[in-house]
């Protein structure tokens, strides 16, 4: 075993007054050992304390282009091949997070790309018309002016394996000035804790605004101090994690939750000749591989059109065989007994309907062998969303329309994120529009689902706006402050 | 072969004590080749597989129907209306429910009296037994409330009585029940679901009363918990069971049954947890991975398949959602194999279902 992978990042006065939790991953033979900082309620409060205060004395009066520039510098370390952190994390996330080197090495590079100085103007761009008002009051378009402040305490609870996902919701709340506290993800303590710790090398004083931790969730103590203390809490989680922890936030807290989403894809008939279903099939198969269907924004389910020159059932096969293939150069890992289960219990669920029918027809098509590494299941009729097994498993829904999968989809409204869609322009459209409606809020080319493009807006939300307060000083005031100016006539 | 001749030919195999592997091999083979005629859906099932009784050789190699089948299908060799009885699981649905279909009582009878005689009673003729479960005419369709009106029928004495009603439990009588074996010295046994116990555990702590029944008395518990009172682990259960009746730990007794076997395991007491399990000659577990079916090397942890021959008339092949591990004399049971949830922000069956029922 190698040494112990600290995670985490606190400030100074914390160092060697705080207690540790090593938890062991194991993947690929290996094992790695991270050690969680886990503080006391005194010692949460202390922290909380330190970080808001240091937000309000350096924070609050940082340039927002200083903080983009050290966000910047930070990507910067990490997506350089040789940065040696970026080399413990290639080393390290394939081992804790179960996915293959590949996959990590990729996803790392992707996600980073997107927190470079041209993406988080973009970002701060796509939520405030005018990005000055994060630095200081500025014209509002109705008169007067307005100014927008974020929390002075931001408190993260992150959530999920797939590496580097914290990173959307930290970057978010500094480019608002927010003091943040984040708690690491279980199944991924080490990314936030290296940004966060780059971040600190690249601004020392922003570092200081920001701490990363860990604390056991529903056990009091600690964790009451840092939702006691927090003016907004992000959480991510199901919805049973979110809502036992939406009732020990005060009420006078802001709670924004991000919950588990399903996503699914769909490909109308135009996209479906012989020259191009090949290479669509390969987009979908590498929406499904990555990250095992773990993250939010991979399919679950596809739905196929009938009538184009590729009949979904052949689609379904192509699917299969570039699935089978991606296997060899991203092996899926060993999967634990709950995993194998729930493919397992997926697989039977549809061969059992299918057994209930004489007819073949409007059943379910098993491709593939069960001991395979991926699972597709043929539907020959329309039927409703429902999640699959994951971990490369996915049901494709033959449809003689796509206009009917939107009814198909809508019960499940609160569960809709992204849809991938292949079809022509006019059709993305209007397909779009019906998809809007039901609740979808991300709509993505197949092959591009599980890699959102910088300044999303992760669950149709303004990730920046929806953490700031704005403080207007209305035409009224500025008018009658002329009133009183030593040059008032 | 028809049902008069499988149910002969599975009578005199139950009576036959010691039979051996080529036996139990041979009346598989033959009640496969019977279900696939008679049973439609797990004929299609088995097809799917490419398993017919032309390419079947060995029992393992029989396709076990997994036990969600049983709520999704109707896997009956007989017409379902032609049964005498239908045993369903305590689904809180009612399309949701497991069923299985009995055209006779015969085989599951003499099975449970057999298993029942041999692992339970030991030897003894009869006991004077209190029941902590409904009756048959509450529950007609539970399996478990005919096992144990076959048991206090066939094993209890006339002292026996049952204590749950449709008012619920009927706690001033069990006490008064215990009181009495406790000063006769003759055996008592109380049995029921492992639930019913929780509720008479709290009331004696509450009323800090304890019992010391005479030596040769049992308890005997089945089903776990189910939602239906708070979980205990298995060794805090246990301890308060020995504590509060005065029966020794390896008094304690554990049914493992279910609605889609017509036969039980036991073991030799809860000691040790978890305990090893077995059960008669015409059942035989195997433990496979879920996912392909296969066997794994004895020793590994997998999910376990049991082979009721006393199923007949249902399919006698089953893939449980139970996690064991095969041991010498048996097999250990390792809890429930559960779908996990998603490892990242996916959402997984399990919350997607808790949704859409509300």
């Amino acid at each position: 075993m190698s040494a112990v992978e600290q995670a985490g990042h606190l400030p100074d006065f914390l160092s060697g007054a705080v207690g540790y939790r090593i938890v062991e991953h194991r993947a690929w033979g290996e094992t790695v050992a991270v050690a969680l900082p886990e503080l006391t309620a005194d010692q949460a409060t202390a922290l909380c304390g330190h970080v808001r205060a240091r937000a309000r004395d350096t924070l609050r009066r940082m340039e927002t282009a200083r903080i983009v520039a050290a966000i910047d510098r930070a990507s910067a370390c990490l997506l350089d091949r040789g940065y040696p952190l970026r080399r413990r994390a290639e080393a390290l996330l394939p081992v804790v997070t179960g996915y293959d080197r590949e996959t990590v090495r990729l996803g790392l590079t992707s996600y980073l790309k997107t927190f470079r100085k041209p993406q988080l103007l973009r970002f701060l761009a796509e939520d405030f018309s005018n990005p000055g008002m994060l630095d200081g009051f500025q014209p509002a378009a109705k008169g007067g002016l307005v100014r927008a402040r974020g929390p002075d305490l931001l408190l993260h609870v992150w959530a999920g394996n797939v590496p580097a996902l914290p990173l959307w919701s930290l970057v978010s709340g500094l480019l608002v000035k927010a003091g943040t506290v984040g708690k690491l993800a279980s199944a991924e303590p080490l990314t936030a804790g290296w940004f966060a710790g780059l971040i600190a090398e690249a601004d020392p004083e922003l570092g200081a605004c920001l701490a990363i931790t860990w604390w056991k969730g529903g056990a009091g103590g600690a964790e009451a101090a840092y939702l006691g203390q927090a003016d907004c809490v992000m959480a991510y989680g199901g919805n049973e994690t979110l809502a036992a922890l939406r009732a020990r936030v005060p009420v006078t807290t802001r709670f924004l939750p991000h919950g588990h989403r399903i996503g699914f894809a769909m490909v109308a008939r135009e996209a479906l000749d012989s020259r191009r279903a090949g290479p669509l099939a390969r987009h979908a198969a590498h929406d499904v591989v990555r990250y095992e269907q773990q993250g939010c924004y991979a399919p679950q389910m596809l739905f196929v059109e009938r009538g184009g020159a590729v009949a979904p059932d052949e689609f379904a096969r192509h699917l299969a065989h570039e699935l089978a293939a991606l296997a060899t150069r991203h092996p899926r890992r060993r999967l634990d007994a709950g995993e194998a289960s729930a493919i397992a219990a997926w697989r039977s669920g549809h061969e059992m309907r299918a057994l209930e029918t004489e007819e073949r027809s409007g059943g379910a098509t098993l491709l593939g062998d069960p001991a395979d590494p991926w699972s597709v299941v043929l539907l020959d009729g329309p039927a409703p969303l429902s999640p699959s097994g994951l971990n490369r498993s996915l049901a494709v829904v033959a449809v003689d329309d796509l206009a009917e999968v939107p009814a198909l989809v809508a019960p499940h409204r609160a569960y809709l994120q992204t849809a991938g869609i292949a079809a022509a322009p006019e059709r993305l459209l209007t397909l779009a529009d019906d998809l809007a409606g039901i609740g979808v809020t991300r709509i993505s080319a197949i092959g591009r689902m599980t890699a959102p493009e910088a300044g999303w807006h992760h669950d149709g939300r303004f990730s920046l706006l929806d953490l700031v307060t704005v403080t207007e000083i209305e035409a009224s005031a500025e008018a009658a402050a002329e009133g009183f100016a030593p040059y008032a006539d | 072969m028809s049902q008069e001749e499988i149910v002969d030919a599975l009578l005199a195999f139950i009576g036959r004590n010691g039979a051996g592997d080529d036996e139990f091999e041979a009346l598989a083979l033959r009640l496969f080749a019977y279900q696939f005629k008679h049973n439609a859906p797990y004929r299609r099932f088995a097809q799917q597989r490419g398993r017919t009784p032309l390419t079947v050789r060995r029992w393992r190699d029989i396709p076990a129907v997994p036990i969600k089948a049983f709520k999704d299908l109707t896997l009956s060799c007989r017409p379902p209306d032609e049964a005498v009885r239908v045993f369903m699981t305590s689904g809180t649905t009612g399309s949701g429910r497991g069923r299985s279909y009995h055209p006779t009582l015969a085989v599951y009878d003499a099975s449970m009296l057999a298993g029942f005689a041999a692992r339970i009673m030991r030897g003894r003729e009869a006991i004077r037994m209190g029941i902590l479960f409904p009756d048959e005419a509450a529950l007609p369709n539970s399996s478990l409330a005919h096992y144990l009106a076959l048991a206090a029928e066939r094993f209890g004495t006339p002292a026996s009585a049952v204590f749950v009603g449709p008012a619920g439990l009927d706690l001033p009588a069990l006490l008064a029940a215990l009181g009495e074996a406790e000063a006769s010295g003759a055996p008592y046994a109380l049995l029921g679901a492992t639930y019913a116990f929780v509720p008479v555990l709290d009331a004696l702590r509450e009323q800090g009363r304890r019992f010391a029944l005479p030596p040769g008395s049992f308890l005997f518990e089945t089903g776990g918990f189910k939602g239906q009172s708070r979980e205990i682990e298995p060794e805090a259960f246990y301890d308060g069971l020995s504590e509060a009746f005065g029966v020794p730990r390896e008094s304690c007794l554990n049914m493992y049954g279910m609605t889609e076997l017509s036969t039980q395991f036991y073991d030799d007491g809860n000691a040790v947890c978890p305990p090893v399990k077995s059960g008669p000659h015409w059942i035989r577990s195997r433990v496979v991975d879920p996912l392909t079916g296969a066997d794994l090397p004895e020793g590994e942890p997998g999910v376990l398949v049991h082979h009721d021959l006393a199923h007949f008339n249902s399919v006698s092949a089953i893939l449980t959602e139970d996690a064991g591990v095969i041991v010498p004399g048996g097999f250990r049971l390792l809890g429930r194999v559960e779908g996990s949830a998603s490892r990242g922000c996916s959402v997984a069956v399990a919350e997607f279902l808790a949704a859409a029922q509300g």
